[in-house]
C-alpha cells in the first residue's frame, strides 16, 4: 500500500471513527429520518390511493429514498462540522505541520460521509423491510439506492467542508444547515409531484434533489430502471463536484496563509 | 546526521495580521542540539513566530530556514524534519492514545511496521502504556501534553517544537515534563526550539534564551549571563502608610540605584550585593522610617525582561495577539 492511500484510508478512518464515537451526534440524524417515516406511514398511507399518486404499495415505499438522503443530510452536516471542530481545535493544524498531502484532509473526510452514507442506506431499508416494505428492485435496486446516497453524502459533506475550512467554525457550518433543510422540503421527496400545485410545483421541480429522489424511487417501486438510477446518481455526483471544488477553493485560501 | 539538520535560523522575520505586527523583525541562530527559550508575555509573538517556522504561517516578510530547508520554499521537507506540539494540545478526545500515535505515524509515512514499535516505544517513555488504550478525553492535562510530546516525536525528528509546553500544568506534571525534555536533548541529540511564559521554566530547561515582546527580541544570551547583566540584587522596601516616601527613598539611594518596584514599595539595586543590607535597615531605622517589609531579590530572568522593557514578565497585562487560525484568511 503506498503512503499516499495509507493517508487517505487512515483520514477517512479517523474521520468514520469520529462520528461513530459520538453516540450523541450521531444518534439524532438517524433516528430523526426514521421517526419521520414512521409517523408519515402511518398517518399518509391512505394517500397512496389518492388518483394521481405514483404506483405505489405504500406509503413507506414511497417515502423510503426520501429518508435515505434525509440521512444523509443529516450525517454529512455533522460530518462537516467536526470538520470546524478540527480547526478549532487545533487537530487540523497537526495534520498541516505533517508532511501529509494537503488533498488528503479534504478526502479523507468526504470519503469517509461516503462509506456512512452507503451504510446508514442499508440501516434505513432493513429498518423498512422489517416494517414490510417491499423493494421491487430487489437487493440491486438497494444497492444502487445506496451508491446514489452515498455519492451524496459525499457530495453534501464536501459543501459542509467548503463552509467549514471557509469559516472556522462549526456554529457556522450548523447554522447553514436549514439551507439545506429547506432544499429537502420545497422538493418532491415527501409528496409526489403529480398531487402538487402552483409555485410550490414549479420550485420542486427545480430542485435536483425530487429529481434525484425520484430516481431512487424508481428502484424501490417499479424495479431496476438504468435511466433513472443514471439520472439520480448524475445529480448525486454534480452535488459533489461543485462541493469539492469549493471545498478545494476554501483549503487553498485557508492554506494560503500558511506556507 | 548532516551538519545542518538540527539548525533553525530566522533573519528578520516579520509577520503582519491587517495592521497589528505580531512579529517585528526577529533574528535567531539555534545551534544543533541545542535547548533554545523563547520567553515572553502573553501577545509578545511567541506563538506566531513558532507558527512561521513551523509553516503554519507564512511570514510578511523575511526569511527562515529549519534543519537546512526554507520554510516558505520547501514546506514538506521541513516538516518531515520537525516535530510539533503546539499550545492547545490538538488532540483528538474520542480516540486513544495509541491510536493517535499510529495515526500520526501514518501521517508521517511512516511503514506499518516500524509504526507499531516506534508507538510502543514512545508511550513507554512517556510513560502511558496503561493509558494507551484510553480514550483520550480521560486523560489529564499533563498526561495529554506528554502523549502530545510522544505524537511529535513519532518520526525522531532533529528539531522539536514545544510551543509553551507546561501551561496549564500542575507542579509535578511541569517538572515530569521538564525531565523528559531533558532526556530527548541529552540523549537523542535534538534541537528543542520551545516558547514559555515561565521563567522558571526558560531558566531551568534552556541553554539560550530570547526574550521577546511586543513581536521583538529585547535581550538574548544564556540564562546565567542574562542575569549577570542585571547584576546585584534588589532590596524592596515597603514603608507604612502616611510615612515619608521622598525622606526613605534619600536614605535607600545611598545604597546603590534606583530600581523599579511594587506600587507602595520602593526598590534599590544593593551595590554591596546581599550582605549589604544589615546597613540599609540600620541606617532605615535611624532615619525613623516605619518599614512594614523587606524583600530581597536575587536577579532573575524576571529582572532581565524588566530592566528591557520596563515591565513585569510575571503577571503582565496580556496583549491580544492574533491567532491566525480564529482570523479569516484573506
Amino acid at each position: 500500500m503506498s503512503v499516499a492511500v495509507a493517508q487517505y484510508a487512515a483520514l477517512s478512518r479517523r474521520s468514520l471513527l469520529t462520528t461513530v464515537r459520538q453516540p450523541r451526534a450521531i444518534i439524532p440524524p438517524i433516528l430523526f429520518p426514521l421517526m419521520f417515516m414512521a409517523l408519515s406511514s402511518a398517518a399518509f398511507d391512505r394517500t397512496t390511493q389518492l388518483p394521481g399518486f405514483p404506483q405505489s404499495e405504500s406509503f413507506l415505499q414511497f417515502l423510503i429514498c426520501a429518508t435515505i438522503v434525509q440521512g444523509a443530510l443529516f450525517a454529512s452536516i455533522a460530518s462537516g462540522s467536526d470538520m470546524a471542530h478540527d480547526i478549532e481545535e487545533g487537530f487540523f493544524d497537526r495534520l498541516v505541520a505533517s508532511p501529509v498531502s494537503r488533498t488528503s484532509i479534504l478526502v479523507g473526510r468526504v470519503f469517509g460521509s461516503f462509506v456512512f452514507g452507503f451504510f446508514q442506506a442499508w440501516f434505513y431499508f432493513a429498518v423498512g423491510l422489517l416494517f414490510g416494505l417491499t423493494v421491487e428492485g430487489g437487493l440491486i435496486g438497494m444497492f444502487g439506492v445506496s451508491l446514489v446516497a452515498a455519492m451524496f453524502a459525499a457530495g453534501v459533506a464536501s459543501i459542509a467542508s467548503a463552509f467549514a475550512i471557509r469559516t472556522g467554525s462549526s456554529e457556522a457550518v450548523l447554522g447553514a444547515f436549514p439551507l439545506l433543510f429547506s432544499l429537502m422540503f420545497i422538493s418532491g421527496n415527501f409528496f409526489p409531484r403529480s398531487l402538487m400545485e402552483g409555485w410550490f410545483k414549479t420550485a420542486a421541480t427545480i430542485n435536483p434533489l425530487t429529481h434525484m429522489v425520484e430516481g431512487m424511487r424508481a428502484q424501490v417501486i417499479t424495479g431496476l430502471d438504468l435511466g433513472e438510477w443514471m439520472s439520480a446518481f448524475v445529480i448525486a455526483a454534480g452535488f459533489f463536484v461543485v462541493g469539492i471544488t469549493l471545498a478545494t477553493m476554501a483549503l487553498k485560501r485557508r492554506l494560503a496563509v500558511a506556507a | 546526521m548532516e551538519a545542518n539538520q538540527g539548525h533553525v535560523v530566522a533573519q528578520g522575520l516579520v509577520r503582519r495580521f491587517g495592521s497589528i505586527e505580531a512579529v517585528a523583525g526577529i533574528d535567531l541562530e539555534v545551534a544543533p542540539g541545542e535547548i533554545f527559550g523563547f520567553l515572553g508575555p502573553n501577545g509578545a509573538g511567541k506563538s506566531t513566530t513558532i507558527r512561521m517556522l513551523t509553516t503554519l504561517l507564512k511570514p510578511t516578510a523575511g526569511r527562515a530556514w529549519v534543519a537546512g530547508h526554507d520554510v516558505v520554499e520547501d514546506p514538506d521537507a521541513v516538516r518531515r524534519s520537525i516535530g510539533v506540539a503546539l499550545q492547545d494540545a490538538a488532540i483528538d478526545p474520542l480516540m486513544t492514545g495509541r491510536e493517535l500515535l499510529r495515526l500520526q505515524a501514518i501521517l508521517h509515512g511512516l511503514p506499518r511496521s516500524t509504526s507499531a514499535d516506534r508507538s510502543q516505544f514512545l508511550l513507554e517513555m512517556v510513560g502511558l502504556t496503561a493509558a494507551a488504550d484510553r480514550r483520550v478525553g480521560t486523560y489529564s492535562g499533563g498526561m495529554r501534553r506528554r502523549l502530545d510530546l510522544a505524537l511529535s516525536l513519532i518520526h525522531e525528528p532533529a528539531v522539536l517544537f514545544l510551543d509553551e509546553p507546561t501551561t496549564g500544568l500542575d507542579p509535578n506534571s511541569r517538572f515530569a515534563l521538564w525531565d523528559e525534555i531533558r532526556k530527548l536533548n541529552r540523549e537523542g541529540g535534538t534541537t528543542v526550539f520551545l516558547t514559555t511564559q515561565y521563567m522558571e521554566e526558560a531558566d531551568e530547561l534552556a541553554g539560550r534564551v530570547a526574550i521577546i515582546d511586543e513581536g521583538r527580541i529585547v535581550a538574548e544570551g544564556t540564562p546565567d549571563k542574562l542575569k549577570a547583566r542585571v547584576g546585584v540584587p534588589t532590596l524592596q522596601v515597603t514603608i507604612g502608610h502616611g510615612q515619608d516616601a521622598i525622606g526613605a527613598e534619600s536614605i535607600l539611594m545611598r545604597f546603590g540605584e534606583p530600581a523599579p518596584a511594587s506600587p507602595g514599595a520602593i526598590a534599590v539595586r544593593l551595590e554591596g550585593g546581599a550582605s549589604g543590607m544589615a546597613a540599609v535597615v540600620r541606617a532605615l531605622d535611624e532615619g525613623k522610617v516605619q518599614v512594614e517589609g523587606l524583600e530581597l531579590h536575587m536577579p532573575t530572568l524576571d529582572d532581565v525582561f524588566q530592566e528591557a522593557t520596563g515591565r513585569r514578565l510575571e503577571g503582565a497585562e496580556p496583549t491580544t495577539e492574533p491567532q491566525p487560525q480564529e482570523t479569516t484568511p484573506r
